[in-house]
């Protein structure tokens, strides 16, 4: 088992996990069934949380299918490219759509109702996810599936060309080297300078320290007050400050798939992927603290159970562990 | 003054933190360093944000109980920040951005001493409004650590001038 064999175990839950999560939610939106409603956006967060290594293998997958540059025979890096912009724009709307998702599981905790703005925009942006991933896993099953390609299909028009033509040769030039195409690798080349914007790596650099910063924040707070620090504090008024970690988490999701967009092969090692199998861990650790009752109840003054106490303490294990794989990219991984 | 900062560079555990091929030598004395600044700075960034008004249901007064893990960061910095500077002393000692730097961490401790004596020493802490002035420090302390942070980072890109 390699890390492609990977992406297509994980590839298969943004669109049929995401698809079935949509339909458990619009019945539920419609039928006005509050708890089916919440099973629903629980699922659209997993789905999301779950798309983070499902879009990072996928540039895993293509360095197995394209070792040294040299893709094996039958696999076009048009298509590869045409996949990867599509998976492009459908992971950044759905992790949109995950995060307001979590918001109206939060909200609901919060203020026993979710305001019908964030419903309607859950629904709304969950179908064109939908849609994009969709259009992105269809590209993606075509790279390895040519059954399914349309006859006259521009890419396959390439593997058509008569043999030595112009049409065929330069086809054949941009097959190799996968340059100046699409908007993933126009967005990674900006990422890492080559084309002008040399500050924009240190900037995204110290937005992922602030933004761990204030997921720090959250997790210390709410996890030490579990733990025994400052007990005079309610688990319900902490629970204020859990948007604030997620904003963190957020700043460091975006600029983190900055610095992997810019170069994917730098990040191909284990405790690349350590790292972000902790970050799913974190995501459904979050759900813990979102949802469950028996962490609402601890009050001003009270003992947590032992429950969540062990839980407070893979928290914090958790994100140390997360800090711990991206600080050790440099040294334990591959050189940078 | 060179000299010294060639000696500093040079005694055996700056020699072996800079040189040792082993991850207990400098990647663990800079991932400390990252530890730390996450208790230091996300404890202060806390406090900070609650006293700008962020999740007002969360008493302040039992955050005091967090200062400890804050100055236990911090402690932990100035340690192995100390560390990181001996071993390449001749590159950061002349580099204008470290001076930034230390001048950023001096007056965000100055504004964290000054929350802790001003604020938190007000017995009716969680009885009323807070204070503008209690705001301007929290907003003060807020962009002292950010700009630590980010002249901490660009250390890494910003030349020495010698």
């Amino acid at each position: 088992m390699n890390l492609a064999h990977v992406h297509l175990l994980l590839n298969h839950t943004p669109t049929i996990g995401f698809g079935v999560a949509i339909c458990l939610y619009a019945v539920a939106f419609f039928g006005k069934n509050e708890s089916l409603k919440r099973t629903g956006l629980v699922l659209l967060f997993l789905a999301a949380v779950l798309a983070i290594p499902t879009y990072i293998s996928g540039n895993f997958a293509e360095l197995r299918l394209c070792p040294e540059g040299e893709c094996l025979s039958g696999v076009s890096r048009a298509l590869i490219r045409s996949h990867e912009d599509a998976a492009l724009i459908a992971f950044c709307v759905m992790e949109i759509t995950g995060f307001l998702a979590w918001l109206a599981l939060w909200q609901w905790r919060a203020w026993q109702r979710v305001p019908g703005w964030n419903s309607a925009a859950v629904l709304v942006l969950s179908l064109a996810t939908f849609a994009a991933m969709a259009n992105a896993a269809n590209k993606g099953g075509e790279i390895r599936h040519s059954e399914i390609h349309p006859p006259g299909d521009a890419v396959v028009a390439a593997d058509q060309a008569e043999p030595g033509s112009q049409a065929a040769g330069d086809a054949a030039a941009a097959e190799k080297t996968g340059e100046g195409e699409g908007l993933a690798r126009w967005l990674g080349a900006v990422m890492s300078g080559t084309t002008g914007v040399a500050w924009l790596w240190a900037a995204s650099e110290t937005i992922h320290f602030v933004g761990l910063c204030l997921l720090f924040t959250v997790v210390l707070f709410v996890n030490l007050r579990l733990l025994g620090m400052a007990k005079s504090l309610s688990f319900v008024s902490l629970y204020q400050l859990l948007p604030l970690g997620m904003i963190g988490f957020g700043m460091n999701l975006v600029t983190g798939i900055g610095f992997f967009m810019a170069k994917p092969a730098m990040y191909d090692t284990w405790v690349f992927y350590w790292k972000i199998a902790l970050v799913v861990l974190g995501g459904v650790n979050v759900l813990y603290f979102t949802m469950l009752d028996e962490v609402w109840a601890v009050g001003s003054g009270d003992d947590a159970p032992a429950s969540a106490k062990g839980i407070a303490a893979s928290a914090i294990a958790v994100w140390l562990g997360v800090l711990f794989c991206g600080h050790m990219l440099p040294f334990l991984g591959v050189s940078f | 003054m060179m000299e010294f900062f060639q000696w500093l560079e040079g005694i055996p555990f700056s020699v072996w933190v800079r040189e040792a091929p082993t991850v207990w030598a400098y990647p663990t004395v800079l991932l400390l360093h990252t530890v730390g600044m996450a208790l230091c700075v996300g404890v202060a960034a806390g406090i900070d944000l609650r006293i700008l008004g962020l999740a007002p249901s969360v008493r302040l007064s039992p955050l005091e109980k967090f200062f400890p893990v804050l100055w236990g960061g911090f402690f932990v910095n100035a340690i192995t920040g100390t560390i990181l500077v001996m071993q390449d002393a001749t590159s950061k000692l002349l580099n204008v951005d470290f001076y930034v730097k230390m001048v950023f961490i001096a007056l965000a401790v100055v504004t964290v001493r000054l929350i802790r004596k001003r604020v938190f020493t007000n017995p009716r802490l969680d009885d009323g409004p807070l204070s503008s002035d209690a705001k301007v420090l929290a907003a003060l302390s807020l962009l002292f650590w950010i700009g630590a942070i980010t002249a901490g980072r660009l250390l890494a890109y910003i030349p020495s001038f010698a």
